[in-house]
């Protein structure tokens, strides 16, 4: 590691004005994240705030009739809330999907939203790679890329978001709440949270520099009881997805009144099947109704030369995903 | 003098005894808790520790060991009180030093392990205010008022915790290497089960069911943060199931039986 | 009136060294206190063929406590190869830094040395190297051109192959490839190394310390005596610890240059690129058979590769030539060298991959013959090692398939693939046998006896180790048994190069020499003792009668076993057969496995609790072989592009299920005057070709490539041969 600074911000305002101050500073939440890519040398920050004590940690509901997920609760206290396993029983699986049960009570959901990518060019410094090294090209591209993206991406990075947590929140629908530099609140809608690549590929999110994330605002419960969050990967447990997806059914008298559906492991950003979700309305739940959404929902997919099984696994993974949730409540 | 010298400068045939009774003087072992004690260790392992480039205080309170560093050496240096298994300790780190780091490196309780550095293999788990959490990924500056506890400080005195007693039993280690991760986290998962807490496998996300029995899956669900290159698993279960259930468990290995043996050549 | 104890040999105590392992008090070499310590690092080349222009390392000296950058400019000669293309053996020399070539992506460059850990890791990213780069040669397909035969015995054939081909009703003609694997074991490689007036002595984690002191010694080119190794405890080595590799070399040449004792833990991400691997392996199979099952003929051709400047094969085709019955075999072995590290030894080298091909093309076999693959198994039983052609000194295979059959419930079994469904699972059995060699070595101890008040202890010394497998407590009831003593009277002293020579822990041959040795260090005192008392040499006394008959408070004997003539006549194997049922998710590709049965016939099981957890342990690697384990290489730059634990699989908790082990009752004297034999790699052995072949079972999908990930099962057709 870097030689940094250590700061312990007793109250928001003092790490706001801390990261002010320093360009190069970084906020600290669990650190399972951080640490790891600052062991790595791939992130170099000359200061490291600690904001993992701040009183951002409590779960309450909210105006909208949802419930708030404080930026510093950890995602095992999150996940195992009573409310939010009985609201949200998607999230809580999707969560408990995710690394492992001691990585679970460090990290704090903050930092899972900020999670960066598992692409193995962005941790190896003596690779080529835009996202970590602006102007170097992508490793990934001309490289090995059986676990990067089939939507999304461009040339100048072909990388996959990481998270599990976040596959939900897409799927749940949420907004994420910050504190500007300048003290200032302000919300940004989940699907506009994390970007895609573009020409900027070393950005993963729209956070402006030195913006605190405080809470995750969720919208009021609608997929309590059909829910199911379905992980594929290389091993039964402790293992990043090839591709997951979340899928959330509400029903009334046999009929999808809402859908909530997204993919993990496919693109930049957790990836949020609107049009599916539209397709889906009003529908009868069958075999032929989930496979139709399957055929809708990698219709525009683009495989690498690596990934191709992607666009097969993501559909049968689509399918599954929603039967299991459909039949969990029945 | 420089200990790293001394290893082999006395006759250890003459010093054995004698090294044997300064440790069990040192862990306060005396009349018929040395006895049990021995019996506990048996004589083969105890041989172990007093072997002559064994440093006594492999067993020493381990506190008492502290390898100071002059401060010279350390960059943007931090003052931190480390509260570990009831002891504390005030020391001077590196603002990067990791707790694995400071329990390993500068309090001589290597108990934890350094199996990867990076958080992909939980040999380094240990108990901070009673959950489990990666040691290696724990800045030691941000611990800082909390209780955490390792694998030396599980036993009391010398009566092992049920599930260090459970992994002798079922033979949940080969190498010893992950082990102390391990137990560490099987202390903790007994606690999350009692609490309630899911896991991926749970059928029931929605209702919390207290003070469950976890099955096989779960049990191996949950333990699936703590790799084992050995490959123990099967054993690290069986202990497990034991201690949650109070059930004895029962090997599964067993000899063929000379019928068995019949039949097979015959038929 | 030797009385058995409930403590000798063949009962399942706990492990005697157990208690300080679950108390973490177990020391492992970078745990020790030594005063004046510093830390070193290792630096890594970031390119796979060149040499190195220029190499700036004022940023890293200007760093607050660095103490040292040792680099090729500043580093001492050393022992070098006396051929150009040397084989990879235990006391290989391991020289560092000797010029500026770069012969692999991830070759050690620098070692820097610092007064904190923090320090030397941060000043190792400093370093700035610029380097003369050249095409390197990393793809083994483009390359084949280069393949060479490496030795006189990598090819081997009897009868007529193209005969038995021909004149086979069935044939099976397959390709089977085994990926780049990693050893890993929990315990990072790791050295605490102090120099001092020309000597060394070092904690680190070494499998046999006889031939690693041959190797530091030769490598500084210092007498042998000078160089010592402890380790009592070493947290796995499944291989990679058996060489002694450049760490080691590293920082004892930091300790000689800066005067103190230093510290080197290699990174998790350097045992990847600098403590050896296994090789990708292409297995090329020819199998003929009569309808009956009776085998004609077997070919197995292996393409594999090595380093550009050092030599290793794995002998993937052994067990071909000694499973079966045919009349005609061939086997042959390729290498083609690559800028790639040299591969090495990994549990059961040879036998782990070789069973993969054989075992999975038997299963094809069986399947187009419509026979069950138990049946064309025994049907092509040997008691004779035909490659060899010398009889086995016991074989209990058919035992081994016949007991399975049984405890597993094999008559469950659908012939038919995809036939046995559950939702959306499908559910196949496999089968596979296993076979590996079991050595037997030239092994000595010490042991010392004390009587104190009417009763004997004993302390035992060999420079054996014990690496997860056991020797502490098999040694223990070893010398209980022989003695006639309790275990808990028994010290074993093991771990230190200055004890008795043993040809310490690796081939499976660690527990028969181990406990032999031991054995006869207590006869050889008993005989003794009886002799000074003119005792006849049958005479049945309690060794603590001896003892006081002698007048004696203590006593020294030493002993050395060693192979027999009759040893020498025969092959010596230990056999099995593994079992597995596994569930395949219809659509996503994932798949778990349910439960296995393994039946081993391994000689005298000195302990069924450790010998259990071996098994076990070897079922668990290969379990990772089939499930994800891999490592690969980055095609445009030869690195290992994966490169953490984050993305090498190896198996999770959750991954395994309930292993149950049937051991035979054998004593195998042919093999050691103890009847025991090697299973710590025989269960690695085929397990492989088990999973694979249940997979096949339930799928239909014939899977020849390791490992079997979802993406590639979901790729996969199914056979079109599978209704
Ligand atoms: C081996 C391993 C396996 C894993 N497996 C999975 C998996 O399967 N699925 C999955 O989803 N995740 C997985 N994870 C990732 C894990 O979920 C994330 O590392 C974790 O959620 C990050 O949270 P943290 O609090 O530790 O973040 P940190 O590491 O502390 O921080 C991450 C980033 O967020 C910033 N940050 C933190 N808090 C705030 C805040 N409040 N405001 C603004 N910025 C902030 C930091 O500056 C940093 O840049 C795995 C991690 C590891 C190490
Ligand atoms: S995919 Fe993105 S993260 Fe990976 S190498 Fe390319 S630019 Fe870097
Ligand atoms: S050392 Fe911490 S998880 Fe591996
Ligand atoms: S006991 Fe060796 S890694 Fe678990």
């Amino acid at each position: 590691m870097r030689p940094f600074v250590y700061t312990q911000a007793q109250n928001p305002q003092e790490a706001l004005s801390a990261a002010t101050a320093n360009e190069t500073a970084k906020y600290l939440g669990g650190g399972t994240n951080l640490i790891d890519l600052m062991k790595e040398d791939v992130e170099r920050p000359t200061e490291l705030i600690e904001v993992a004590d701040l009183k951002f940690n409590e779960i309450k509901p909210n105006s909208r009739g949802g419930f708030t997920l404080g930026a510093m609760a950890n995602n095992s206290d999150t996940a195992n809330h009573p409310d939010i396993r009985k609201n949200y029983p998607l999230l809580s699986m999707a969560m408990l999907s995710a690394a492992t049960a001691q990585i679970r009570n460090m990290a704090t959901n903050g930092g899972n939203l900020l999670q960066r990518t598992r692409c193995p060019y962005f941790y190896e410094t003596s690779m080529p790679c835009n996202k970590r090294e602006t102007g170097t090209g992508c490793g990934a591209r001309n490289g090995m890329n059986a676990l990067h993206a089939i939507f999304g991406w461009n040339d100048h990075c072909v990388a996959v978001h990481p998270s599990d947590m976040c596959v939900a929140l897409a799927a749940i629908g949420a907004n994420v709440q910050v504190q500007q530099a300048n003290g200032q609140l302000r919300t940004i809608d989940f699907s506009d949270f994390h970007r895609l690549p573009g020409d900027r590929p070393e950005k993963d999110t729209n956070l402006q520099p030195g913006e605190l994330i405080t809470a995750i605002e969720l919208p009021k419960p609608v997929f309590s009881d059909h829910y199911y969050y379905l992980k594929i990967r290389e091993r039964s447990s402790y293992a990043f997805a090839l591709i997951s997806v979340a899928a959330g059914l509400q029903m009334q008298s046999g009929t999808i009144a809402n859908a909530g559906l997204a993919m993990g492991g496919v693109a930049h950003k957790p990836w949020k099947l609107t049009d599916v979700e539209k397709y889906l309305k009003g529908k009868k739940p069958s075999q032929s109704t989930f496979e139709e959404a399957a055929e809708l929902a990698m219709k525009d997919a683009k495989p690498l030369e690596d990934n191709k099984y992607k666009v097969e696994m993501g559909k049968k993974a689509i399918v599954r995903a929603l039967t299991q949730a459909y039949e969990r409540g029945a | 003098m420089d200990k790293f010298d001394q290893w082999k400068n006395e006759d250890p045939k003459e010093k054995l005894t004698e090294d044997e009774d300064k440790i069990l003087n040192q862990l306060g072992l005396f009349g018929e808790s040395r006895r049990r004690f021995l019996g506990k260790i048996s004589a083969a392992s105890l041989s172990v520790l007093v072997s002559p480039f064994f440093t006594s205080e492999v067993f020493g309170k381990a506190t008492q060991s502290d390898v100071s560093v002059d401060p010279e050496v350390l960059l943007n240096e931090i003052q931190v009180k480390l509260r570990v298994n009831d002891t504390v300790k005030p020391l001077t780190l590196d603002s990067r030093t990791t707790l694995l780091d400071a329990l390993r490196e500068r309090l001589q309780l290597t108990g934890s392990k350094k199996g990867c550095d990076h958080g992909q293999c939980g040999a380094c788990t240990v108990m901070i205010d009673g959950k489990r959490k990666l040691s290696c990924l724990t800045l030691a500056a941000t611990c800082k008022d909390k209780e955490i506890t390792t694998i030396e400080g599980l036993a009391n005195g010398n009566d092992l915790h049920p599930m260090q007693a459970a992994f002798l039993k079922h033979d949940g280690f080969q190498c010893g290497y992950c082990t102390p991760g391990q137990i560490c986290s099987s202390v903790a998962l007994l606690e999350e089960a009692r609490k309630g807490e899911a896991s991926y496998v749970t059928e029931d996300f929605k209702n919390v069911q207290r003070n469950s029995e976890l099955s096989e899956e779960e049990i191996r669900e949950r333990m699936s943060g703590n790799i084992c290159r050995c490959g123990a698993y099967n054993n690290i279960v069986q202990a497990i199931k034991e201690v949650q259930s109070g059930k004895e468990e029962t090997p599964k290995w067993e000899f063929a039986t000379a019928e068995q043996m019949q039949k097979a050549k015959s038929s | 009136m030797k009385t058995v104890k409930a403590s000798g040999i063949g009962n399942p105590i706990d492990r005697v060294e157990g208690h300080l392992k679950v108390t973490g008090r177990a020391k492992y070499a970078s745990e020790f206190s030594v005063k004046n310590l510093v830390y070193a690092q290792g630096v890594n080349s970031t390119i796979a063929k060149g040499r190195i222009t220029s190499i700036d390392t004022s940023e890293a000296e200007k760093q607050k406590g660095v103490l040292k950058v040792i680099t090729y400019k500043n580093a001492e000669k050393q022992g070098t190869f006396d051929k150009e293309m040397p084989s990879f053996g235990l006391t290989t020399i391991a020289p560092v830094f000797q010029s500026r070539e770069v012969f692999y992506y991830g070759q050690y460059i620098a070692c820097v040395v610092a007064e904190t850990l923090e320090q030397a890791q941060y000043a190792s990213r400093l370093i700035k190297v610029t380097y003369e780069e050249e095409i390197p040669d990393i793809h083994l397909e483009k390359n084949k051109d280069k393949a060479y035969k490496p030795d006189d015995q990598a090819d081997y054939s009897r009868g007529d192959m193209k005969a038995g081909m021909q004149e086979a009703d069935v044939t099976v003609e397959q390709t089977y490839t085994t990926p780049n694997e990693h050893q890993h074991p929990m315990e990072l490689h790791a050295a605490i190394v102090s120099w001092k007036n020309g000597k060394v002595k070092m904690y680190a984690n070494q499998q046999i310390l006889e031939q690693a002191t041959t190797a530091i010694a030769d490598t500084f080119m210092i007498p042998k005596e000078n160089v010592q190794i402890i380790t009592p405890y070493i947290g796995g080595g499944f291989g990679s610890k058996l060489r002694v590799q450049r760490h080691v070399i590293m920082a004892t040449m930091a300790s000689k240059m800066i005067g103190r004792p230093v510290q080197i833990t290699v990174t998790r991400q350097q045992m990847f690129t600098n403590t050896t691997y296994r090789q990708f392996d292409e297995q090329r199979m020819r199998l003929g058979a009569k309808n009956d099952g009776s085998l004609t003929a077997l070919a197995h051709h292996t393409t594999s590769h090595t380093a550009k400047n050092l030599q290793y094969y794995e002998a993937c085709g052994t067990v071909s030539k000694m499973l079966y019955k045919t009349p005609n075999n061939e086997v042959t072995h390729r290498l083609v060298p690559l800028n790639m590290q040299c591969p090495a030894s990994m549990r059961a080298p040879g036998e782990a991959t070789g069973s993969f091909a054989l075992e999975s093309a038997m299963d094809e076999l069986a399947w187009k013959l419509k026979m069950d693959p138990i049946e064309l198994r025994i049907k092509n039983d040997t008691q004779i090692d035909l490659g060899a052609d010398k009889p086995f000194s016991s074989r209990l295979l058919i035992e081994c398939l016949r007991i399975g059959v049984d405890k597993f419930g094999w008559e469950k079994r659908k012939m038919e693939p995809g036939t046995n469904k559950d939702g959306n699972w499908l559910i196949g059995y496999g089968v596979s046998a296993a076979s590996r060699r079991a050595p037997y070595m030239k092994t000595s101890a010490k042991v010392i006896l004390k009587l104190k008040e009417g009763t004997v202890n004993a302390n035992v010394q060999m420079d054996a180790t014990d690496i997860g497998t056991g020797t502490y407590t098999i040694v223990a009831q070893t010398v209980s048994e022989y003695l006639g003593i309790p275990v808990e009277n028994v010290k074993v002293e093991i771990g230190d190069s200055e004890f008795p020579v043993t040809p310490g822990s690796g081939g499976s041959w660690g527990a028969a020499s181990y406990c032999n040795g031991a054995r006869k260090a207590c006869e050889n005192a008993i005989a003794e003792l009886k002799k000074k008392q003119n005792m006849a040499e049958d005479e049945e006394v309690a060794i603590v009668d001896l003892l006081e008959r002698n007048n004696l408070s203590t006593f020294e004997a030493e002993g050395t076993a060693e192979p027999s003539e009759e040893y020498k006549k025969h092959s010596v194997f230990s056999f099995g057969a593994n079992f597995t049922e596994v569930w395949v998710d219809k659509d996503t590709g994932m798949y778990r496995i349910k439960r296995m049965v393994n039946v081993g016939s391994a000689g005298k099981i000195l302990n069924p609790k450790t010998a259990y957890g071996q098994i076990i342990g070897g079922l668990t690697m290969g379990a990772g072989m089939v499930i994800a384990e891999q490592t690969k290489v980055e095609p445009n730059y030869g690195n290992f592009i994966t490169r953490t634990l984050a993305d090498y699989h190896v198996p999770v908790n959750l991954d395994m299920a309930n292993i149950e082990v049937v051991f035979l009752p054998e004593e195998d004297k042919i093999a050691n005057e103890m009847g025991v034999k090697g299973i710590g790699e025989l269960g690695i052995t085929s397990v492989a070709a088990s999973i694979a072949n249940a997979i096949f079972n339930a799928t239909g999908k014939r899977m020849r490539d390791l490992p079997i990930t979802p993406e590639k099962l979901i790729a996969a057709e199914i056979e079109s041969d599978v209704m």
